[in-house]
């Protein structure tokens, strides 16, 4: 026993030691800001119906797609952009952007990856993200096999190819692009999508339920445990571009999925804007983790450039006993929007939501989660650490609601925000409503700056300064970074210490 | 090899002078302790040579084998060779200790030039020192002192020596809040670092400590200046008759 | 839009129904205070500021009536304390009930007589409270007021002065306007009670100069059907004290701001309230703390016991403003739900932009400890002494506020009595 506890400590001491490695070998902040040059088809700039249509025709729709955008896009022209959140950012010009871009060589869709365009391979090669089946990721060190993890990878606005296809399928596991679903899977769609998110949910998600052009989608039937980890890596690579893309999953009774999530962008001086959909339906007994590391290029260290992220993300725990699990890091995007909430509907059904975000020089994020209580002796668990530096603003926003209904349930929130610097904002504003008293609400959040004498107690042991403040942080996130997935964890620490940059000193 | 010279020091926030001319010199090889009462400066004088914030020097030097230790950043004075043992370690939440002791050797080394030892290298080192100080895995898994006994914390600071290897170690009241058994722990892990190369300024307020680590040389510290200095029978002075008796005969 | 223009309209049509007081020296301050009013219009509840109290019974032209509530042979508070009473009956002054201001040893004036200290300080701390949130029905209340005491605190005051606002006329809608200036170093407590009236608007304006203590407590009266909205502005300059605390049972409708600035360095404000409710009871506590100078602590503790569908609401914020270094700033909202049908609605908030600062919030809401009841059950104490015992030690955080320990035994008793009275 005692041998394996210390072989536990090596496995560990194997991802810190990656993070620092990887950390020290970066000088050059972020790392994804490079461009793939490939030439690429682009609808006409700008939105109007004839877009809707085209996006839908490009990806060769039933009519109720169609009918179901155009309704969605209706009642769009109609909404106003929200204001609520504390951000602060000029107007968006939705005419003045192209909102579908695809490399010419996804003109004809390739039947296996072994068609795709190498450039395209090429690509999320380098991001660390092999499309290939036999090439696995970066496996764990001491682990007994490779764990193996299947991919859709999402360039603009298509899906170039998705890995382990037929073996998920042996499984009865359906994981595809959303566009491939529509066609194939027409049934599982038009039952289930808008039913999570509804078309007229907010001003971003009727955006995307007019113009989404790929995504994800993924089916687990009753009684499955998904044998392998699912993940999309989503990629902005064209100019003066929206990426909208919608993801769907599904876990029917007693299913089991973890799902990852991935996103970089090249560094450009203007603004681009994501506006994604991700539902989630969970039946009884089933349960989903979902995990985000969110890269995209936060902008220079002037504010010029970067994405404007505006994500809506909801799971429904629509039956009894399920279960989700929300982890993000953030620490891309100029503008970050995103609150992604669990509808504890089912009786028992459980909802946590794990989150870092880390907002460095003229970052914005107003971020965080919504638990909404409707069934019996439901639970959830909110963990918010939110670490500002340079000039940016960062703000928890989330609702715990307990409906009259939910009798005997729980929530617990731990909201902890960290100021590195004096020029930065670090804001707080939780929601608590609860209308029964057998349910159990609590909410504790503290705000200070890192603290002075653990700097000097790792400095005094030979740690320079900025080397001590990702010790810190890492320390101050720990509670978030071991709920990711591994492979997830070890980058999420890396990206912890590369956001903080120059952020000291 | 630890030169002090003429150190005087003030407190940035209210200054208040706290060091008024500490002259001191540490040979390589000795084991020199300061004594005296609470709030002669003895801390503020370690605190002051390993660059904490908060503290002004307004006269003198400090040197370390004749590099000027006040003009470095803390951890350049760590790579320099000198190592605290504080009197409160801190803890840090959420970083394992292995990694905490892990970063700080490699850093070290990296400073050095030298090349950063492999995981399984330092493990092995680990381990072995771990053992001797009765330091478990488990301890080592826990966060940086978060939820340590007195004992465990000051047994991990002499963990932290034990590895860094420097040349200057100044132990600041490392017997307080220990028991009897702890003490002796504590200090068979110092002795067993006692070398030629290696400096000891001992730190503390009574003369148990001594019967354990034992000085070559005893400084008795009072209002700043260092009053009196003498062999291992000064310590003995004062368990007999009080810093009272000693301060009046000097003053 | 169509929304504003509604607000727009209430204003006018609630201005329409009040006798504006006209010329004097404060006329300057009331037009302004009615020009922000005009340009805001009133609070309707679509406003997030108004998201869990709907304000619509604060704003009619006219109030809905209030019966009169018999308090039987219990005696007032403060009662036993030897202080200086101004009577105020349904918003009117009564000199014959009152004692001679003088004898508190303060400079004391009503708001109706011209005076001059007072001209720069009316309607300047609410004006300033108006940002970043809008407080339209303190701008009413600066523009309508008629009546009001003006104190000016030199030096430490004699005695304590005791507003006491009876309620006698069942359709009155009162509306006072108190300004008090504490000059360096001075010394003042300001105690509060009495129902006032059927609907109830007021607004304290405190600056509080540096080195002064001010300490106020107030009790909001136990008539059932009375309404009250009440603003409390406060400057606190360097080194100075601000201590609040309100005790409030029943009521139908009651919503307390209170807007705190610290000015100057190592200043302190403490807000706290306890609020129990039993049935048609809304009760609302919104502050708004600013820290705006160096190592000042703030501090906001507020309980509140529901039962029978009462309603409890929190809305606190610190904030603190880049520079406002050494902040210390604490904040918590916690409610007892006695039964299903009660609810707790909270906002709190923290707004930070300066590094070097410890702030905390922590809210919580539930139902009474079972196990604590059990265990002091299982010692003997009856249930209902226990579930008094339990209630009475939730409130106490909030109690230990007052620094008068004569009057936190008294409020702690009155507690005690209002729980036996509404055992169920």
């Amino acid at each position: 026993m005692a041998l394996e506890a210390e072989d536990q400590i090596e496995l560990r001491e194997g991802v810190d030691r990656e993070t620092i490695e990887t950390v020290q070998a970066m000088a050059g902040k972020y790392k994804h800001g490079w461009e793939t040059e490939i030439e690429t088809e682009y609808a006409p700039k700008g939105l109007n119906e004839g877009i809707v249509r085209l996006i839908s025709e490009k990806n060769g729709e039933p009519q109720w797609m169609l009918d179901w955008r155009l309704a969605a896009f209706k009642r769009w022209q109609q909404m106003e952009e929200p204001r609520w959140a504390m951000l602060n950012y000029p107007e968006i010009d939705y005419q003045d952007q192209y909102y579908y871009a695809k490399p010419k060589s996804m003109a004809v869709k390739p039947k296996s990856l072994d068609e795709v365009d190498p450039k395209l391979l090429a690509t999320y090669a380098k991001l660390g993200i092999p499309l290939k089946e036999q090439m696995l990721l970066a496996g764990v060190e001491g682990s007994d096999e490779p764990r193996k993890v299947a991919v859709d990878a999402v360039f603009d606005s298509v899906s170039v190819g998705t890995t382990f296809k037929e073996e998920l399928k042996k499984a009865g596991v359906i994981f595809c692009s959303i566009s491939e679903a529509v066609r194939e899977h027409p049934e599982l769609v038009q039952k289930y999508l808008g039913s999570v998110v509804p078309q007229s949910d907010n001003f971003f998600a009727t955006l995307n339920s007019a113009v989404f052009s790929d995504g994800s989608f993924v089916y687990v039937p009753e009684g499955t445990r998904c044998p392998m980890e699912l993940s999309t890596y989503f990629r902005i690579n064209a100019e003066n571009t929206g990426q909208f893309e919608r993801t769907l999953i599904i876990a029917e009774k007693g299913a089991y999925v973890s799902y990852l999530e991935g996103c970089t962008a090249p560094k450009r001086d203007t603004h681009q804007l994501h506006a994604a959909v991700v539902e989630i339906v969970i039946l009884d007994d089933a349960e989903v983790k979902y995990s985000t590391v969110q890269n995209w290029y936060p902008g220079d260290e002037e504010g010029r450039g970067g994405i404007y992220n505006f994500v809506t993300k909801r799971a429904d725990c629509r039956g009894a006993r399920s279960k989700v699990m929300w982890t993000q890091v953030e620490t891309g995007s100029a503008i970050t929007w995103k609150y992604p909430s669990c509808i504890l509907r089912g009786d028992d059904s459980q909802g946590e939501f794990y989150s870092i975000a880390i907002a460095n020089n003229a970052q914005q994020a107003d971020t965080g989660t919504k638990m909404v209580h409707l069934g019996k002796n439901t639970k959830s668990r909110i963990v918010s650490k939110g670490i500002s530096a340079g000039r940016a603003q960062n703000t928890y926003r989330g609702l715990v609601s307990m409906h009259p209904k939910a009798t005997n349930s729980r929530n617990y929130t731990q909201c902890d925000s960290l100021l590195i610097g004096d020029k930065c904002g670090a804001h707080t504003v939780p929601y608590i409503e609860v209308k029964n008293n057998s349910s159990r609400v609590e909410h504790e959040a503290t705000t200070s700056k890192v603290d002075d004498d653990q700097l000097f107690y790792c400095r005094s042991r030979g740690m320079d300064e900025e080397e001590a403040v990702a010790l810190v942080v890492n320390g101050f996130c720990k509670e978030v970074l071991q709920a990711l997935p591994m492979e997830f964890a070890m980058e999420a620490q890396s990206l912890v210490a590369i956001s903080l940059e120059g952020s000291v000193g | 090899m630890l030169e002090i010279k003429n150190l005087h020091v003030k407190l940035e926030e209210d200054d208040k002078v706290i060091l008024k001319g500490v002259n001191l010199t540490v040979e390589a090889g000795k084991v020199h302790a300061i004594m005296g009462p609470n709030g002669s400066g003895k801390s503020t004088l370690s605190y002051v040579l390993s660059g904490r914030d908060g503290y002004e020097v307004t006269d003198g030097s400090a040197s370390l084998d004749g590099a000027e230790l006040l003009e470095m950043e803390p951890e350049e004075r760590a790579a320099a060779g000198l190592f605290l043992a504080f009197q409160y370690p801190v803890e840090i939440p959420g970083v394992g200790n292995m990694t905490f002791l892990r970063t700080a050797v490699n850093a070290q080394r990296k400073s050095r030039g030298e090349e950063e030892m492999s995981a399984g290298e330092f493990l092995k080192v680990v381990r072995e020192k771990a053992k001797s100080l009765k330091i478990d895995a488990e301890m080592m898994k826990r966060p940086v002192n978060v939820g340590f006994s007195g004992g465990e914390k000051k047994r991990n600071e002499i963990l932290q020596m034990a590895m860094l290897e420097p040349k200057m170690c100044i132990l600041d009241e490392t017997d307080s809040g220990l028991d009897v058994d702890a003490m002796k722990l504590v200090a068979e892990g110092v002795n067993a670092l006692r070398s030629e190369g290696r400096g000891f300024l001992v730190i503390t307020h009574y003369q148990r400590l001594l019967d354990h680590i034992k000085p070559d040389v005893v400084h008795i510290m009072a209002d700043g200046r260092i009053v009196k200095t003498g062999g291992p029978e000064l310590a003995l002075e004062v368990e007999n008759n009080g810093y009272a008796g000693i301060l009046s005969e000097v003053l | 839009m169509a929304l504003a223009q509604a607000k727009l309209d209430a204003a006018e049509a609630r201005l329409a129904g009040l006798d504006l007081p006209k010329g004097g020296w404060s006329a300057a301050a009331r037009a302004d205070a009615l020009a922000r009013l005009r340009a805001m219009g009133l609070p309707g509840k679509r406003d997030e500021y108004w998201r869990y109290t709907d304000p619509s019974t604060l704003t009619t032209a006219s109030p809905a009536g209030a019966a009169l509530f018999d308090a039987g042979d219990e005696a007032p508070l403060f009662d036993g304390i030897d202080r200086v009473k101004l009577v105020f009956v349904d918003g009117v002054f009564d000199a014959a009930q009152s004692d001679d201001p003088a004898a508190a040893g303060v400079e004391f004036l009503s708001l109706a007589k011209d005076i001059h200290w007072a001209k720069g300080l009316y309607g300047v701390l609410e004006a300033r409270g108006q940002t970043p949130v809008e407080r339209p029905l303190a701008a009413l209340n600066t523009a309508a007021a008629s009546e009001g005491v003006l104190i000016h605190v030199t030096g430490s005051a004699a005695k304590p002065v005791n507003l006491i606002y009876l309620h006698q006329n069942e359709t009155s809608d009162a509306i006072l306007h108190h300004v008090i200036k504490l000059d360096a170093g001075a010394e003042f407590t300001l105690l509060e009670n009495g129902p006032a009236a059927a609907r109830f608007n007021k607004v304290l304006e405190v600056e509080v100069g540096d080195g002064a203590r001010f300490h106020h407590i107030r009790a909001q009266g136990r008539d059932h059907e009375r309404r009250a909205v009440t603003h409390i502005f406060a400057r606190l300059g360097a080194e100075s004290l601000f201590k609040s605390f309100t005790l409030t049972a029943n009521g139908v409708l009651t919503r307390n701001e209170a807007i705190i600035e610290l000015t100057g360095d190592d200043a302190k404000a403490h807000v706290a309230g306890a609020a129990v409710g039993d049935g048609d009871f809304h009760h609302d506590d919104t502050v708004f703390v600013t820290h705006a100078a160096l190592r000042c602590e703030s501090r906001q503790v507020f309980k509140k016991v529901l039962k029978n569908g009462a309603v409890g609401v929190f809305q606190g914020k610190i904030l603190v403003k880049q520079g406002a270094q050494k902040t210390d700033g604490y904040q918590i909202s916690q409610s007892l739900l006695l039964d299903e049908a009660s609810q707790f609605l909270a906002k709190p908030e923290l707004e930070i932009y300066a590094d070097d600062v410890k702030c905390s919030h922590g809210s919580t809401s539930g139902a009474i400890d079972e196990t604590a009841l059990y265990y002091l059950r299982s010692r003997g104490v009856p249930l209902r002494q226990a579930q008094s015992l339990l209630v009475l030690a939730f409130l106490a955080e909030a109690i230990a506020e007052i620094e008068d320990e004569a009057i936190a035994e008294d409020i702690r008793q009155r507690l005690e009595n209002w729980l036996a009275r509404h055992e169920s």
